[in-house]
């Protein structure tokens, strides 16, 4: 590095001055730079690493500017695919809430044969004392095996859960329930078919659960397993 | 040599002179852009390139007391057209292959998949047809929506719009009221609208040639804010119950109205508040009957009869003026000096009672022989603690009756007298309810409410109801006269009741003549039964009331639609049943 600069050459110094004599020549002085003139002269490193860095930076705001872009599209398209979930979403809830309003719960259970007892019975399990007299449930009795008397439009379309066996999927339009007297006849029809699904059920149910309640959820667990198009959620809507 | 000085120096002069005043002009125009015009020409240019959105505040819903939504919001599209530019067009509409598409197949296909009409829409395209806005179909589900948008038919733009869904239906209709175009209409809907009610915001964004929003470009202009959760204490399956049941029993008694409720005891919560007829808040155009839109049981008043005679022994049980086993003669009927004349429902010889006994047979004789001990004053000042007379404080629902009775009762003779067996004095159905509610709370008042509060966005809970205790009579007085109403199932008017098996009964009947204007009163009656249950330690009160039944104008014909819901509720509740036998006081001497 440090010859090129500020060397005298004899060769190359043009003299205008007459030329000494060859005997009378003075010495060469040689020129060299101090420590800190040396270190004040610029350096090709420095550009470069000034230049690089320059060029990084605009990369790296290219890259950058491209990456946003690039998510504002991939925003773009999520928050279309948001829109899209929310509204399905939306429109499930919307259903399952009128699924699960008791007008729809209760006149379901009527088209499978359900009817309600209006004589409560408890069994303690501690003394085994029973409360209440055990009465047969009659349809005639409880309102609530009387056909839907609180209207509910948002039911219009929505059709019953068939009875087991029952092919057919019966649409109730309005408060009309068209299914009582056909109910009760078909229950005792598949009265028989249900009881054993229905115990071999809580046999297996009582394994998991113990207590009083097994053979209910047994049976309430086997409708639900020998026939899963009951409960099915509707299709139209 | 002088002179081409002086007149290069002039020429310098004009030149920098010409310099500056350019230079002014500039300075003077940049003041002008960004000093003087920059807020105009800001928003001009923000018109330009951004586009504002309008976020919605969605209305808050309705809950019942666990959570299951009684209202809620839900959007629904409208389908707009510009007529300028319906015409046939290149599409798949639906199918796979891309074809000419006509304008009256493109509407049918519309019509199919939105199950709207095609002759409405031609009508509305017709209307005005160098306009540039119609309406197609309005209201679509998202289903719905979305089968329109897979047609892709270019003029048609979707309009969201904010809707309300009620999926429990007519079963809290007449509480939750519903909502018409121009806003809340009835109900809770529209006493609670403040909290209810959103807020809708805005804000706007910048967007390249491809419709892509520019990151980093959306500014907010104003929040939007949702409405807040209205929860209330209604058990939508109990109240589903309560509706049927009296729905049924109204049918068969071809009954005008009715009105049933249900009171959890130790909170005064109302449980159920149901109506018939009710509107279905979904299909309000369903419901013909006005009186029907709200609820009859919180806003109509009408006399209350025999139920009020409960109140009244309690009041003279409180001041010691009598006992369950106080004697009295009583014969079928009274006629005053004045010349009033009351008898009882049922001709009987003349009888040995005791207040248990009046109560048990519902004595009108009787129990004004007895309530004569007090007051007038005095009762009606017990009539007011005990909630009647005065608005209900702790409900807040349009339509309540103002109850403005001021401080004495202001009777005449004979009103004072038939005031005792709930003749000349109005209450509603649910003050009935807060009546037994005392009484079965051991003389405590809890004001009656079917409100929690409103919880906002923000967590903050608002509208509480004010439900401060009061004592209105002695826990001794209360538990006598649960205990002689208990009488009135096992012997008295209702004795043709099925007894719900294992349960002791408390409970009094009404059959109160309904005045008819300015003829008196014809021969139209309010039927009604209040009653508590289990008696040794009543948790729930059940009240359910007829107007103008036919087939049975007696208060037996009540009877069987509140067996049915106090079974109902006991069972839902899982009520304790009562341990041992009713230990009842003797009725005659």
């Amino acid at each position: 590095m440090s010859t090129n600069l500020a060397l005298v050459d004899p060769a190359v110094v043009p003299s205008r001055a007459p030329r000494p004599d060859r005997q009378h020549r003075p010495e060469l002085v040689e020129v060299t730079p101090t420590a800190a003139q040396r270190r004040a002269r610029p350096r090709i490193g420095y550009a470069v690493v000034a230049v690089a860095a320059l060029g990084i930076l605009l990369l790296a705001q290219l890259g950058i500017s491209m990456v946003l872009s690039q998510g504002a599209y991939t925003l773009n398209s999520l928050s279309a695919e948001q829109t899209n979930l929310s509204r399905t979403q939306q429109s499930l809830s919307e259903q399952l809430r009128v699924l699960d309003s008791p007008q729809n719960l209760a006149r379901n259970a009527q088209s499978l044969g359900m009817i309600a007892n209006s004589t409560p019975v408890y069994l303690d399990p501690k003394t085994g004392r029973v409360y209440g007299t055990p009465t047969p449930a009659k349809p005639d009795e409880a309102t609530a095996s009387t056909e839907n008397q609180v209207p509910n439009s948002l039911l219009n379309d929505v059709p019953l859960a068939t009875k087991p066996g029952d092919t057919s999927t019966s649409k109730e339009t309005g408060t009309t329930s068209t299914t009582d007297t056909s109910g009760t006849s078909s229950t005792k029809d598949s009265s028989g078919a249900t009881g054993t699904t229905g115990t071999t059920d809580s046999t297996a149910t009582s394994e998991k659960t113990s207590g009083a309640s097994a053979s209910d959820q047994g049976t309430a667990k086997s409708s639900v397993e020998s026939d899963a198009n009951p409960l099915q959620a509707p299709s139209t809507r | 040599m002088t002179k081409t000085i002086r007149n290069r120096r002039l020429r310098y002069s004009i030149v920098m002179l010409a310099v500056i005043a350019l230079v002014g002009v500039f300075v003077v125009r940049l003041v002008d852009i960004q000093v003087v015009q920059a807020s105009e020409l800001n928003k001009a240019s923000a018109q330009k390139r951004s586009i504002p959105v309008t976020i919605y505040g969605t209305r808050g819903s309705i809950v019942d007391r666990n959570g299951t939504e009684l209202a809620d919001s839900v959007t629904r599209y409208n389908i707009t057209t510009s007529p300028r530019l319906v015409k046939q067009f290149k599409g798949k509409l639906g199918g796979t292959r891309i074809k000419n598409v006509s304008v009256g197949t493109a509407l049918s296909a519309l019509a199919k998949a939105s199950g709207g009409d095609v002759a409405t829409m031609r009508k509305n395209i017709a209307a005005n047809p160098k306009s540039d806005f119609a309406y197609l179909v309005k209201g679509l589900d998202v289903q719905h929506y979305e089968a329109v948008r897979a047609l892709g038919i270019p003029w048609l733009y979707p309009e969201p719009q904010a809707a309300r869904v009620y999926p429990t239906g007519a079963t809290t209709g007449n509480l939750t009221g519903f909502m018409g175009t121009d806003g809340a209409q009835a109900g809770l809907e529209y006493s609670y609208n403040q909290c209810l009610a959103g807020t809708n915001g805005s804000e706007t964004y910048e967007r390249g040639e491809d419709g892509v929003q520019l990151p980093g470009s959306t500014v907010t202009t104003k929040k939007a804010k949702d409405g807040g959760t209205l929860e209330t204490t209604i058990d939508s399956d109990l109240q589903y119950m309560a509706q049927q049941t009296i729905a049924s029993a109204a049918k068969t008694l071809q009954a005008e109205s009715a009105t049933a409720t249900v009171t959890s005891v130790k909170t005064g919560e109302l449980l159920a508040v149901a109506d018939y007829p009710t509107v279905d808040p979904n299909d309000v155009d369903a419901t013909t009957d006005k009186g029907a839109f709200g609820s009859r049981a919180l806003t109509a008043s009408y006399e209350p009869g025999s139920t009020i005679k409960a109140a009244i022994a309690a009041a003279l049980l409180d001041q010691g003026k009598s006992n369950p086993t106080d004697q009295a003669v009583v014969p079928y009927s009274r006629t005053f000096p004045w010349g009033g004349t009351i008898h009882d429902s049922e001709f009987h010889p003349t009888e040995n009672l005791t207040l248990t006994g009046i109560l048990q047979n519902s004595s009108n004789v009787g129990i004004t022989e007895l309530g004569a001990r007090l007051t007038a004053q005095q009762r009606f000042d017990y009539m007011k603690k005990f909630g009647l007379f005065e608005p209900e404080t702790a409900i807040d629902y349009p339509g309540q009756p103002s109850m403005d009775y001021g401080t004495s009762p202001n009777w005449d003779q004979q009103t004072n007298i038939n005031s005792m067996f709930g003749q000349g004095i109005s209450t509603t159905a649910v003050q009935v309810a807060s009546v037994f509610q005392t009484i079965a709370n051991d003389g405590v008042r809890i004001p009656l409410h079917f409100v929690k509060g409103c919880t906002t966005a923000d967590g903050k809970t608002i509208d509480a109801p004010d439900v401060q205790k009061q004592r209105v009579v002695s826990a001794a007085a209360a538990t006598q006269v649960t205990g002689m109403l208990q009488s009135v199932v096992t012997g008295g008017t209702l004795v043709g009741m099925k007894p719900i098996s294992g349960y002791n009964i408390a409970a009094k009947t009404g059959t109160a003549e309904v005045a008819e204007g300015s003829q008196g009163y014809g021969g139209q009656r309010i039927t009604s039964v209040a009653g508590m249950a289990p008696a040794e330690d009543p948790q729930y009160v059940v009240t359910v009331t007829f107007t103008k039944p036919q087939t049975n104008k007696w208060s037996s014909g009540a009877a069987p639609a509140f067996r049915t819901l106090m079974s109902q509720v006991l069972e839902k509740y899982r009520v304790a049943p009562s341990a041992s036998e009713a230990k009842l006081y003797p009725s005659t001497w």
